[in-house]
């Protein structure tokens, strides 16, 4: 192999090691403190990999974590007792939602909810 | 004189009363165990996390690894979880929470996805810690944690039994579980 050669494979296998250490997961809690009767959402889309809702420590209502994406269609919901999370492949570009509720359906309001992509 | 030290009183009085009902309020919104009225069946305990732990029990790395464990788990280590059954690729589990809580936790391999719930324990008293996923037909699969005493879960008549302390219902119609004992039962709204 040519000095060239080898040269260009180095610069190839570089760049192909770019994208993989700049690729790291962004976290960001993006909603505290929900008022009641409103629905959170982080407002911008991105290919999720993970979405949680953190109630506290006595938690025990309803909560429910969804995404959409940009053209309406729902990825999951995933309803769940107290807090929880739901990791998943980032196969879809969608918004995240979260909220809570109570035995008579009222929503109330969430401490914290969270997603990474 | 008398009537501004009178006035400053009321107010103080009327200020107290404002932040008491606030905090009662604040408090009392932030429980949500289900109602006193409903059903009961056994005393919460959950006899899978008694037994003598094996290797399966421990949590997978990965679990451990979200910020969620951190949060929620008693132990950042899973330190008392206990595998409670194996469905396909699906693996159930339930682990200690923080502050009284106890979580049942999902790890589904073949679908890289894993999910956890974590509620107070009291919730097992009147029903299930549960996550439910709606899929695209409108049907919802759910996976549930009950404790002692309870024998099956049910849903469009169709029963499945309680396997170390939990049920795997997939398929089903409609927002509620009907999960019971040979005496009693009770009704949990899964939907949305």
């Amino acid at each position: 192999m040519s000095r060239t050669a080898l040269f260009i494979l180095i610069v190839a296998l570089a760049l192909l090691a770019v994208p993989v250490a700049g690729g790291g997961s962004y976290i960001y809690w993006w909603q505290h403190n929900m008022p009641t009767n409103t629905v959170g959402h982080d407002g911008f889309a991105h290919n999720h990999t993970y979405n949680e809702l953190y109630f506290g420590p006595n938690a025990g209502w309803t909560a429910r974590l969804w995404e959409v994406t940009p053209a309406g269609y729902t990825h999951f919901v995933r309803l769940c007792s107290g807090n929880c999370f739901y990791a998943h492949p980032p196969y879809y570009y969608a918004t995240s939602y979260c909220a809570n509720r109570d035995p008579n359906g009222t929503t109330h309001f969430v401490y914290d909810c969270r997603d990474e992509w | 004189m008398v009537t501004v030290q009178r006035r400053s009183k009321l107010r103080l009085l009327a200020l107290a009363g404002i932040a008491a009902a606030a905090v009662i309020t604040a408090a009392t919104s932030q429980v949500g165990r289900g109602g006193g009225d409903r059903t009961q069946i056994g005393t919460g305990s959950v006899a899978a996390l008694a037994r003598s732990a094996r290797a399966a029990d421990a949590l997978p790395a990965q679990v451990l690894s979200y910020p969620f464990a951190a949060r929620n788990f008693a132990s950042p280590t899973g330190a008392g979880s206990r595998l409670l059954q194996t469905d396909g690729s699906l693996r159930l589990y339930t682990v200690p929470g923080k502050a009284g809580m106890l979580c049942l936790v999902e790890v589904d391999n073949a679908a890289q996805t894993a999910g956890a719930a974590c509620a107070d324990r009291g919730v097992l008293l009147t029903g299930s810690i549960f996550m439910a996923d709606r899929s695209e037909n409108g049907r919802l699969d759910v996976l549930g944690l009950v404790g002692d005493g309870h024998t099956y879960a049910e849903a469009n008549g169709k029963r499945v039994g309680i396997e170390g302390n939990s049920f795997v219902l997939r398929g089903v119609e409609g927002d509620s579980v009907t999960v019971g004992s040979a005496a009693e039962t009770q009704t949990i709204e899964v939907g949305d």
